[in-house]
């Protein structure tokens, strides 16, 4: 693939990426300029406003009926999970970057800052959870928020110091505050690089700063995920959860990240042999280990509570193995696992572009699908229900993330050419 | 080094991983088919530059991965279920979940055993002798150096066209290696 001896890799000298190279050309290349020139056309927007338009439009006709409202609810939580999975997901990714001093994936680097960026809108998204938990006659989806279902509840009431919604909206804004924090931190470091603002001191900071970020991810996303997702059946518990709902973000936040950067570079604005199989294959290599990893977790919870057999625990899966969910169940670990397993499983598939695509938008459905799985039975305990009140807050909130990300392409390069080890990164092969 | 016996091939040596790649690249042009790289490390790019093909171990190790999956299951299908059925915790005779990890372990233990075994084969392990042993140069491609090995049954193989193109990639340092007949290795 390399036409030109003279750009013979020195990314092979394992020992060397560890520090910025000053003597790596820092200097952007022509073709990686000209990419931010490029102006994204008006499709993205348009198409996301009419999602926000018709996600508005069945959001508030199911907010009028009590019943609807419910779902609406569940509903919410489901599309509100999905962006923030794909946001958290992708902050993981530029976060691990740095911590691990990667070079491959400086050329790619934007296109996860690029999903990693719209943190505040993931906390603007957050507030109607709140309100959830503030009014659960109406939304009732928290039932720990409701005091007329807590008295007399054994368990509840223990668990009440916790589950509160007080403390539970407390907890809400330290977690999107965190993530915005440190999306503003990394991606806001990196943009100043772009425009020669920053140097290397801006790397060796995010360096510096990325393993404790990775610290307070690991809390927040646990956290969060108690919060968010597994009060929605108060009475049962798994340590596990935190690193179940983990291992199932990353995935689909490199599937975005794969399938953007592959959109990107059939649209020309990844510049000219900047991101190459090569890197895609790691992209690819990823996603199948993350595939596995999930399988592992994922199983790891199942075995557990299915071997210890105690009536509190094993509930959970009954709800998910009864009345058409078993179905669902299937589904999952044969789209979360089984399809990326022995789609990605050649080197030859990783390194293709198409193959890559389909096993990216595997990644965003399974997420979609995993989603529904843990929050839904907690409602339609007589079967998987799916209809207009679920897909009009789903519709909502990806409208908005696109629009976001719209902006975002609108305004900033597609590559992240002040990295002092941009080219380095460019002539990464494997 | 001793310089008696029969030529079998000559040694480029590099000192730096870039003009390996160069050096790959020209020898792999000229169109030689027997000829190897000696690095200390894995060295990013080389499969390409040397136009190396698809290696069949993957495919032994996914085979013999699965086949020990299956194997794990059977015994303990068999174990658990026929030869000694024992009821635990009022779950069925065959509890697949409570197999699976062991399968697990053992779809690694025979995907690594699997991937060693086709590799020793492959790589033809188990030949106790070398020509590069006698050189030394083993001793400096497994701590500094690397080395581009051209051998002489290659059928384009032709010791001055072979000393010119490593040359012309920047090799200073080019080494005729010798097999000595008494010790019985037989050249490859």
């Amino acid at each position: 693939m390399r036409e030109d001896a003279s750009h013979a890799p020195n990314a092979a000298e394992p020992a060397h990426p560890a520090d910025p190279d000053p003597s790596a050309d820092p200097a952007p290349s022509a073709d990686a300029r000209r990419t931010a020139a490029f102006a994204p056309g008006p499709a993205g927007k348009w198409i996301s406003l009419a999602l926000i338009a018709l996600g508005a439009v069945l959001s508030l006709c199911a907010v009028w009926r009590k019943d609807d409202s419910v779902r609406l609810a569940f509903a919410y939580l489901w599309g509100f999970s999905f962006v923030w999975t794909l946001v958290a997901g992708s902050l993981f990714f530029v976060a691990l970057h740095h911590a691990t001093r990667a070079v491959w994936s400086v050329v790619v680097r934007r296109v996860a800052e690029l999903f990693a960026a719209p943190a505040p809108l993931v906390a603007i998204l957050a507030v109607p959870l709140f309100c959830f938990s503030l009014a659960p006659q109406r939304f009732s989806i928290y039932p720990w928020a409701d005091p007329a279902t807590v008295r007399g509840d054994h368990v509840l009431e223990g668990k009440a110091l916790y589950l509160n919604p007080g403390f539970f909206i407390a907890r809400g804004v330290l977690f999107v505050a965190v993530w915005a924090l440190f999306s503003r931190f990394f991606v806001g470091r990196s943009l100043r690089q772009d425009r020669g603002e920053a140097g290397e001191e801006a790397t060796i900071q995010m360096r510096r700063w990325s393993p404790a970020f990775l610290l307070l991810f690991a809390l927040t996303v646990t956290f969060a995920s108690f919060d968010w997702l597994m009060s929605l059946e108060p009475h049962w518990f798994s340590t596990i959860y935190g690193v179940y709902v983990f291992s199932g973000m990353v995935p689909a936040a490199l599937g975005a990240i794969t399938l953007a950067a592959i959109w990107l570079r059939r649209q020309g604005r990844l510049g000219d042999g900047v991101v190459t199989r090569h890197h895609l294959y790691n992209l690819g290599a990823l996603q199948f280990a993350f595939a596995c990893f999930w399988a592992y977790i994922a199983f790891s919870q199942f075995l557990l509570i299915w071997y210890g057999n105690l009536p509190e625990e094993t509930i959970y899966f009954i709800r998910r193995a009864e009345n058409g969910w078993l179905g669902i169940s299937l589904a999952l670990v044969a789209l979360r696992f089984a399809a990326p397993f022995f789609l990605l499983l050649s080197r030859r598939a990783k390194m293709d572009p198409r193959i890559l695509a389909i096993a990216s938008v595997i990644g965003l459905a399974g997420q979609m699908l995993d989603l529904y799985w843990l929050i839904m039975p907690a409602v339609h305990g007589g079967g998987p229900r799916l209809s207009w009140q679920e897909a009009g807050p789903l519709l909502l909130c990806c409208g908005l993330l696109i629009l976001a990300l719209w902006r975002f392409l609108g305004k900033h390069s597609t590559l992240a050419a002040g990295d002092p080890l941009f080219e380095t990164s460019r002539r990464f092969r494997l | 080094m001793d310089e008696t016996g029969r030529k079998v091939g000559i040694a480029g040596l590099f000192d730096d991983a870039d003009a390996l790649l160069r050096a790959a690249e020209k020898v792999r042009a000229a169109g030689f088919r027997r000829w190897d790289c000696h690095t200390p490390y894995p060295v990013h790019g080389l499969d390409e530059a040397m136009g190396l093909e698809e290696s069949p171990i993957p495919y032994v190790s996914l085979v013999s991965g699965f086949a020990g999956a299956g194997a794990a299951l059977w015994m303990q299908w068999w174990m658990s279920a026929v030869d000694y059925p024992v009821r635990i915790g009022g779950k069925p005779l065959f509890s697949w979940p409570a197999f699976v990890p062991i399968a697990f372990v053992f779809f690694v233990l025979f995907a690594a055993l699997g991937t060693m075994a086709s590799l020793f084969i492959l790589a033809r392990l188990g030949r106790w002798h070398s020509p590069l042993h006698d050189s030394g140069i083993m001793a400096e491609v497994t701590s500094h150096r690397f080395a581009v090995v051209l051998q002489a049954d290659d059928a384009i193989f032709d010791e001055q066209t072979a000393a010119e193109i490593l040359r012309s990639a920047g090799c200073e340092d080019i080494r005729p290696l010798y097999e000595r007949e008494e010790e019985g290795g037989q050249a490859r």
